[in-house]
């Protein structure tokens, strides 16, 4: 119980000998495959132990949670995941007590909100709620830091982001806003800038200022913006879709090797969201993009041009020519299948017929862009 | 009436829809498929599929439509999936103009990748748009006469001349597959082998077969 975790790992060992056979392929990629083969021969997946239970004054909540315990040795992901969820909740319950976890060392600093928090948590009996609390803490101290520690940012973020703190962080963990808080606004500014410039520079011209290709571009552009999230009245809002044209079209024009490629549109709307967040308030349903002021919209249009610069920044060679970076991950689903169909007796069935690959292209770009 | 099984056919005809972006592809798909249309569609990624099987001279035909991305950047994914295509609807907009004029390049695609026997409609789709009109019936017919190609106006919208689009095709088809038979000789059993035109055997009806848990 102290450490669930090993099960899987013990595991695993007996795997070993399959997995050197592989070894060209990187050990990232092992290690899930491993995840998943655990999660198929009815393990728990290792996952990340948020907290060591190693504590003996903290039988309370061994007792109160054991069956939980006892149950997440059995297979499921949901269960897995629901663990997770108690693990921080005991957390809260607990703040005071000595802690392994590197997350939690800095709540001691500031014991005041700690003990209100615990209160809270308590009262409001391992909801969802008291999670949040503690973990709104724990973000509030990271951002709050001269230099924001991206590593444990990171971390953090991992296992979810309080809305309201989406757009700080992913600014940061993009690498968008500097993680210099005193050269933080500067930046933020003159990229703000920069992207206004770019903007009157490609977008707002004549068509007679554009190539053939531009201008082909353009026309590609504004054929998916109507058909960017149709099932979100916000999105059809004339100036949301404007806004979406001008971050894509600037995109694509300081991206050459790749250019504006369908899918491309789908990857901004998450953007658009999280930054428009910060000045609208209530659900997407209910914004009116007219509410804002054109230099608000500037603001929020240069963080989603360049966030989603920083995205593709990591994958652009799946868009470039025959899209060499989807060829690389259908090989490496292939793989993930090919191992896993040895493990259940080839449970995986395609939908495609004729098809040589297992893995049709389709599936990866439908998930990518629905990811 | 007494239905079929849903896999019980005799021939199964792989199509393609080809054509630039946004002219109704997807929407001419779901129509002919599902009997569905809608104005808020979003953008095809790489490439989609449905099927329908329809009689043609007391014969199962089942259509195995391919619906392509339409743009320039997929060609290089999408020219994989003409392999095999014994028909295809090349679609453009009679509202864009742009549209039609692509036409030309999206045919010597298709027959750069497909075998010559291919038969071909060209599809000019959004008919219902009479007041929007950029194409004439006309520039459209004698395109598709010089090209060998056949044609009709469509629109998913209004459900208009869908069905008989795909209908006439796979009838082709099935007139090619037939012809190719009789040349071949009497037994029908020799029908796939030895041909131009595959039109599948066994082993690809089971993949059609054991899909059906995430069909679209």
């Amino acid at each position: 119980m102290k450490n669930n975790s090993s099960q899987s790992y013990n595991s695993e060992e007996n795997n070993s000998k399959k997995e050197s056979a592989f070894s060209t392929l990187d050990s990232r990629f092992n290690q899930t495959l491993r995840n998943v083969q655990g999660l198929l021969k009815g393990r728990s997946i290792p996952g990340k132990v948020l907290l060591s239970r190693s504590d003996p004054l903290d039988q309370s909540n061994i007792q109160e949670h054991s069956p939980n315990y006892e149950r997440s040795f059995s297979y499921n992901d949901a269960e897995t995941s629901d663990r997770m969820s108690k693990d921080l909740e005991e957390e809260v319950q607990n703040p005071n007590k000595p802690s392994n976890n590197a997350n939690s060392n800095g709540l001691n600093s500031s014991t005041s909100n700690i003990e209100n928090t615990s209160k809270e948590a308590q009262k409001s009996t391992m909801g969802a709620r008291a999670t949040d609390s503690a973990r709104i803490i724990k973000f509030t101290k990271v951002l709050s830091g001269t230099t924001v520690i991206l590593e444990k940012l990171r971390e953090l973020a991992w296992s979810g982001i309080p809305p309201y703190m989406r757009p700080d962080v992913w600014r940061l963990l993009l690498g968008y806003a500097p993680p210099n808080s005193d050269r933080r606004g500067g930046v933020l500014k003159r990229k703000r800038l920069e992207y206004l410039d770019c903007v009157s520079q490609y977008y707002d011209i004549p068509d007679t200022e554009r190539s053939d290709d531009e201008i082909n571009m353009l026309r590609q552009i504004a054929v998916d913006c109507p058909r960017t999230v149709p099932d979100v009245s916000f999105f059809q809002q004339a100036q949301v879709q404007k806004s979406l044209e001008r971050i894509l079209y600037t995109w694509a024009i300081r991206h050459p090797a790749s250019g504006y490629v369908q899918g491309i549109n789908d990857l901004v709307t998450p953007f658009l969201v999280v930054f428009l967040s910060e000045y609208l308030e209530g659900s997407v349903d209910s914004w009116s993009i007219s509410d804002l002021s054109p230099d608000k919209i500037s603001i929020i249009e240069a963080d989603c041009y360049w966030c989603l610069s920083k995205l593709l920044d990591g994958m652009q060679d799946h868009y470039t020519f025959a899209q060499p970076g989807i060829q690389r991950l259908v090989f490496k689903l292939k793989e993930v299948v090919r191992r896993i169909d040895g493990l259940t007796n080839n449970q995986w069935r395609m939908r495609e017929p004729r098809q040589k690959a297992p893995i049709p292209n389709r599936y990866l770009h439908t998930w990518r862009s629905k990811g | 009436m007494a239905y079929r099984a849903d896999d019980d056919y005799d021939y199964l005809f792989k199509v393609v829809l080809i054509g630039d972006s946004g002219v109704g592809k997807s929407n001419l798909l779901s129509r002919f498929t599902r009997n569905e249309f809608s104005l808020e569609s979003k953008s095809t990624i790489g490439v989609e599929f449905a099927t329908r099987s329809i009689h043609v001279d007391e014969k199962i035909v089942k259509a195995q439509i391919w619906d392509t991305a339409g743009q320039e950047r997929y060609r290089a994914i999408t020219s994989a999936y003409y392999r095999g295509a014994v028909g295809a609807l090349l679609v453009y907009d009679v509202t864009r103009h742009v549209t039609f004029e692509n036409v030309e390049r999206w045919l010597k695609e298709l027959r750069d990748h497909t075998d010559s026997n291919i038969v071909i409609m060209l599809v000019g789709n959004k008919a219902d748009l009479r007041h929007l009109r950029a194409v004439s019936v006309e520039d459209a017919k004698a395109f598709a006469e010089r090209e060998n190609t056949f044609f009709m106006e469509t629109s998913a919208l209004e459900s208009m001349n869908v069905e008989n689009a795909f209908t006439e095709v796979l009838t082709q088809i099935y007139h090619v597959v037939s012809r190719k038979a009789l040349e071949v000789g009497d037994d029908p059993a020799a029908l796939p082998k030895g041909q131009t035109i595959n039109v599948g055997n066994k082993d690809d009806v089971s993949a059609v077969k054991k899909a059906g848990c995430c069909s679209a």
